[in-house]
């Protein structure tokens, strides 16, 4: 696992701490943000004792769930990835709040994909997608393969070459080379 | 090229707002549905559409969906 927390693209990326439990439930409990994600229960103690069930996972390496913060330490989002084995993992939980930044999904998707492809080294990574969630959707069909559907999610995959084209293009955004 | 085709594929990448109430002064930042999942759909529909890398820079510092134009018009003549 590479060295946390960890500072890229003017970012702050760390696992996240069942002090965190407030500000994930401020996430899961806005009704925009939250609107293509499962259900939350509006408690803090819940919340706080699934942190602390997660760093069990955490611990023994099947699950990693980060938080991202600006340059100030203001807490902007999380993403996870659970599911962890030697060939693959699923990808998911990404939440943000607003940010001035344009560029934040950029940012972290870049944090994420190379998290996923060099430093666990899985060759898969997988993906579930609601299907009333249109812009995700627009987004993974460009980098992921479809794998399925059913009445209410699509899942995807992507597989290392699709990680390279993702790669180029997320860098191209962030550090034009002309 | 013409803005008003690109208005309508600019448009294309909001869901909830219909697409008949976009026009190149549109302020799309000021537009609820604003983020950056959303701009990042607009740099791919670029380059996908016109061959167009647009930068972190571009989109900052554009206002209105005429401005993102203008930038696209003038890098794919270069």
């Amino acid at each position: 696992m590479i060295p946390l927390p960890a500072y890229k693209f003017g970012l702050i990326f760390r696992l996240v701490e069942p002090g965190d439990a407030g500000f994930i439930l401020s996430l899961r409990t806005n009704a925009r943000l939250s609107r293509h994600l499962s259900p939350t229960e509006d408690n803090l103690e819940v919340q706080r004792k699934w942190i602390n069930n997660y760093k069990e996972r955490e611990a023994k390496g099947t699950e990693y769930y980060f938080l991202y913060s600006d340059k100030d330490n203001r807490p902007i989002g999380v993403f996870r990835v659970y599911n962890i084995t030697k060939d693959s993992l699923t990808s998911g939980s990404w939440l943000s709040n607003p940010s001035e930044d344009a560029l934040i999904a950029a940012k972290t998707d870049l944090f994420l994909i190379e998290l996923i492809f060099e430093e666990l080294k899985v060759s898969k990574c997988f993906i579930d997608v609601r299907k009333d969630n249109k812009k995700m959707i627009r987004y993974h069909n460009m980098f992921f393969k479809r794998l399925a559907e059913d009445e209410q999610n699509i899942y995807f995959f992507m597989d290392r070459e699709g990680y390279l084209r993702k790669h180029h293009f997320l860098s191209e955004i962030l550090s034009p080379t002309k | 090229m013409n803005l008003e085709t690109f208005v309508q594929e600019f448009a294309e990448q909001f869901d909830e707002m219909p697409a008949d109430s976009f026009s190149g002064s549109t302020q799309f930042k000021n537009n609820e549905e604003w983020s950056s999942m959303t701009a990042l759909l607009i740099i791919a529909m670029v380059d996908q559409n016109y061959g167009v890398k647009l930068t972190g820079d571009d989109v900052r510092k554009s206002t209105t969906i005429a401005d993102i134009y203008h930038i696209v018009h003038t890098k794919a003549m270069s």
